[in-house]
């Protein structure tokens, strides 16, 4: 099996079973369903079961697990923002820091392919951690205590209102910050275009406990914003051949069924057990992440 | 919506793999990409799944396009410029891929 990403022309064939295709449908589901619920796009589960467990290249469990990041987000937003509880001014503020990222980690990817590519899994499974421990940290909080606004968030308006479905209660949140969330942004973005994650495992923690957003406002406008992302991303990967058919279709499939599930419990769940079952995921995540790393630096 | 539209394409696409006997099937760059399509009319499955994944792939610039309308009626001028400018960036991503 060649791979070329010239530009001329070249057909990858990669061997998949209809077994295989089954299988990363059932992941897709769960990863829907987590993926809404915490306004992720899923690709941290996608990219180790299909890396790991189906043996596909790197390559291409990135390009099909961006796909499904974007497939994940478009499924629930609608829902979420017909809650209100996507803010979507924040979301295309700090857009401008993701989708800037996404096409500088995009472009850069192509770098960590083979041989460099434990360096990735190093990287962001530190990143997780940092997110975990910022998660954690702030788990007992979630009600916006008198957050005044800065500057920027003024300025353009950022702060908000939601109903909380879960109790009842409608809260007002202002947003704070914001300088460090955009930079934060910029490297999620970069996460996202490197990895083929939607980044969402960033911008909630860093919208939540950075700028003070409520975690299910953060959860859902990450939801929105990682669509975008990911599409600028998907874009690249697409173009480039690293999407493959046989693994992007159970993905988009499975998706958008788990997502259907996931939007329905976020907006029952109460906020506080959605930090700590955010903070739960991410640290497992994480060490399967550094595991993995240190796994493929040893090399086989 | 765009993704209902990408799985259905995407169920179209896996069974018309399995109607041809669970072949192995390539997956081709950009420059390939509209041969595909024309293909996907005669019902070949990358092709089909690819057509999914393009319609995926515009909703969100098309949601992000729709943004820049909503914050125009709403006569919010930083937030039509913010827009734009993700909106460009978008589309450089698209235009600049299918150069590189």
């Amino acid at each position: 099996m060649t791979v070329s990403f010239s530009g001329i022309e070249a057909a990858v064939l990669l061997d998949i079973s209809a077994i295989m295709v089954l299988e990363i449908f059932l992941v897709a589901i769960l990863a829907g369903l987590i993926g809404a619920l915490f306004g992720l796009g899923g690709g941290v589960l996608i990219i180790p079961f299909l890396t790991l467990v189906e043996g596909i290249p790197v390559q291409f469990a990135v390009g099909a697990s961006i796909v499904s990041v974007v497939a994940t987000s478009s499924a629930s937003a609608a829902t979420y923002v017909q809650d209100h509880l996507t803010n979507l001014r924040l979301g295309m503020f700090l857009e401008i820091g993701t989708v800037a990222g996404a096409i500088t980690g995009a472009y850069v990817t192509i770098f960590f392919q083979g041989h460099n590519s434990w360096v990735l899994f190093v990287l962001f499974g530190l990143l997780l951690v940092y997110a975990a421990v910022l998660t954690l940290s702030g788990r007992r909080l979630d009600a916006p205590v008198k957050v005044a606004p800065d500057r920027v968030a003024q300025v353009l308006h950022l702060g908000g209102q939601y109903k909380d479905l879960a109790t009842g209660e409608t809260l007002d949140y202002e947003v704070t910050r914001t300088p460090q969330t955009l930079s934060i942004s910029y490297v999620a973005g970069v996460v996202s275009g490197l990895l083929g994650v939607g980044g969402g495992i960033i911008k909630v923690p860093t919208m939540n406990l950075v700028s003070k957003v409520p975690i299910k406002v953060a959860s859902a406008t990450s939801n929105f914003m990682i669509g975008v992302t990911a599409a600028a991303s998907a874009s690249l990967y697409f173009l480039r051949g690293q999407v493959h058919p046989l693994l992007a279709a159970p993905l988009m499939i499975g998706v958008v069924a788990g997502s259907a599930v996931g939007t329905k419990l976020l907006r029952v769940t109460p906020p506080v057990k959605v930090k700590l079952l955010f903070s739960i995921l991410l640290l497992l995540i994480s060490v399967d992440m550094l595991i993995q790393g240190i796994n493929l630096y040893r090399g086989p | 919506m765009g993704v209902l539209a990408g799985a259905v394409l995407s169920l179209l696409g896996l069974g018309s793999w399995a109607i041809r006997g669970f072949g192995p099937i390539g997956s081709v760059n950009g420059s390939n990409v509209d041969s595909l399509l024309a293909l996907a009319i005669t019902g070949n499955p990358a092709g089909i799944v690819y057509l999914g994944v393009i319609i995926l792939i515009a909703t969100p610039i098309f949601r992000v396009a729709l943004s820049v309308l909503f914050f125009a009626v709403e006569k919010d001028r930083k937030y039509v410029a913010i827009t734009l400018l993700v909106l460009g960036m978008l589309v450089f991503a698209l235009v600049s891929g299918a150069v590189v």
